[in-house]
């Protein structure tokens, strides 16, 4: 498999477009998903960021500097544009629109925990920094790198939108560990780990 | 709840949904987007690129007078072939120069 700094080079030399198609097959899941977390659901809206982000990538590839993780540099464009689309449309209307929902099996074991609702009790910021550890896996410095906030900043943000979360949960009496041992369709290894 | 416990039940609770079934549709979205956009500069880059050779048309019409009498009455001849020949050796001696990509395997 042709790795992406490879692919990467291929496009800042020639502009070519084969490659490019190759790093978006590659990596649109991970931006997509990025992306609907932050919009909280709205499947339409995080698509459209999510190609402004390819697109954007595309024409500023040249500036991506040696040695930063391509998927990180993405990561960070998305987050950008999102915070764009937040600064340009109220926030009100985008919850206007009801949020489409996924076919997730994941969402269906969950089905006592409303996930966008959950996610609405934390702030924006507080939902990138806790989708990126969580989600995506990142470390405290790769979220500094992407977000662009102080270390502090960002470890605050965690701390803060996880004891956010942990009381909506208390307060709405779900228990993670009791929704999980309520459902039929939880596979053993994740109701051990629960 | 358990601090690590509740950090491994928020991991799976915010775990991505399955990757998008559309991902091909998305794909393809995209690179229509990209091939729209180079589609585009080629055509900024025609159109001004015309704009520009018109121009630089009409400036050697209106110069060709005075260019004309540069080498047929103010240069002779023989200051012409030795300027032209000044011109290929400065180019050679600049490719030569500039030429030092050394190679990578020794």
């Amino acid at each position: 498999m042709i790795s992406d700094l490879e692919l990467v080079a291929r496009v800042t030399g020639s502009r070519d477009q084969a490659a490019f198609q190759t790093l978006v097959e590659r990596h649109q899941a991970a931006i997509r998903g990025f992306l609907r977390r932050l919009v909280n659901g709205d499947h339409g809206t995080a698509d459209d960021l999510a190609q402004d982000t390819f697109l954007l990538a595309y024409r500023k590839m040249h500036t991506l500097k040696s040695g930063t993780k391509l998927l990180s540099w993405l990561h960070s464009i998305a987050y950008r544009q999102f915070l764009q689309h937040t600064r340009k449309h109220a926030r009100q209307q985008v919850m206007a629109d009801p949020p489409q929902q996924g076919h997730d099996p994941r969402a269906a074991m969950e089905a006592e925990i409303d996930l966008p609702e959950l996610m609405e009790q934390v702030s924006d910021e507080e939902r990138a920094c806790l989708t990126l550890a969580y989600a995506a896996g990142m470390s405290h410095p790769e979220i500094v790198d992407v977000t662009g906030m102080p270390l502090g900043t960002v470890k605050s943000h965690i701390q803060r939108g996880k004891q956010k979360l942990k009381q909506w949960l208390n307060e709405h009496d779900h228990s993670l560990s009791k929704t999980r041992q309520s459902s039929p369709d939880l596979p053993a290894k994740e109701a051990s780990r629960a | 709840m358990p601090e690590q416990s509740f950090d491994s039940s928020l991991e799976q609770m915010l775990a991505y949904d399955a990757p998008p079934e559309d991902a091909r549709q998305f794909v393809s979205g995209v690179m229509h987007e990209v091939r729209r956009e180079h589609r585009a500069r080629r055509w900024i880059l025609l159109v001004f690129g015309v704009i520009g050779a018109l121009f630089g048309a009409a400036g050697a019409v209106m110069l060709s007078d005075s260019i004309s009498w540069i080498f047929a009455e103010a240069l002779p001849a023989t200051r012409v072939m030795q300027l032209a020949l000044f011109t290929a050796g400065a180019i050679a001696f600049y490719t030569w120069i500039m030429n030092d990509d050394l190679p990578i395997d020794s």
